[in-house]
């Protein structure tokens, strides 16, 4: 499991690759959450990047409640983008539609998050 | 139905790789679409890391991962340990008309085991809790 961090204008976009198992989420939670605590109001803000995340249990949703609450209690915003297949068919039995915002692709989620970010990550493609 | 395979590991959450090996090498065996293994491997990871963490509070004991198929499409896993009698499929589901950021975090795994599986029984035999989770094969 790894976390790759690209500072786009005012979005901090975060790719997350591999397996969230057991073995993995404690990982996962101490390597993502403080990637987050400079993530405040419109200064910096959060989009995760989970199209190469092949496998998650439920600790790794626990993991991504935790990070959006802590942007909240920040006065920050997360956002999720690019969910892989496997996330795709599991985030509805989640229940969690109402804690995240999830968009279909990154330019998307960047189109919300800072119009200025999503100029300069088209312009870089 | 009969078992295809069987292993017996100590109730610890190291075990889980091993155990969940032996589930993907027999649900793919079975016959089942690659996503769809990973599915079935995802409900089993939550059931036997719920028996590594809850079935023997005061000691250490062992789980046995059966991998069954029968005649007809049904692929069952069973998970059996011989730990205090522990229905995981009983607990309450969490309280989904609540906000979800208002709800207490944890307690999806079971409601995952339920969407992913096509059937969760539990039953208590003698000193063992015996869970079975079954995948139909498709047609």
């Amino acid at each position: 499991m790894e976390l790759q961090i690209e500072d786009i204008a005012n979005v901090r976009l975060i790719h997350i690759e591999g397996r969230i198992d057991h073995t993995t989420v404690q990982s996962f939670q101490d390597l993502l959450l403080p990637k987050l605590t400079d993530c405040t109001g419109e200064t910096k803000k959060a989009l995760l990047d989970l199209s190469g995340v092949s496998y998650m249990i439920s600790g790794g949703w626990r993991v991504l409640v935790l990070a959006v609450r802590q942007c909240q209690r920040q006065q920050g915003e997360m956002v999720l983008a690019a969910l892989s297949p496997f996330l795709q068919k599991i985030y509805p039995m989640t229940h969690f539609d109402t804690v995240f915002k999830v968009f279909a692709t990154i330019p998307a989620a960047l189109e919300h998050l800072s119009p200025t970010a999503a100029s300069l990550y088209s312009g870089a493609e | 139905m009969s078992p295809m395979t069987t292993i017996t590991l100590p109730a610890r959450i190291d075990s889980l790789p091993r155990g969940l090996a032996l589930v993907v090498e027999c649900a793919t065996a079975a016959g089942f679409l690659p996503q769809r293994v990973m599915e079935i491997e995802l409900a089993v990871e939550e059931a036997l890391a719920n028996i590594c963490l809850y079935a023997y509070p005061e000691s250490r004991g062992e789980v046995e991962v059966r991998c069954m198929q029968g005649e007809t499409r049904h692929f069952s896993i069973e998970l059996i340990d011989s730990g205090i009698p522990f229905d995981m499929l009983a607990r309450p589901a969490p309280d989904f008309t609540v906000d979800a950021a208002q709800r207490p975090i944890g307690g999806l795994g079971i409601p995952l085991i339920r969407a992913l599986m096509d059937n969760a029984t539990y039953h208590r035999e003698g000193a063992q809790n015996i869970l079975r989770l079954t995948a139909l094969l498709p047609l």
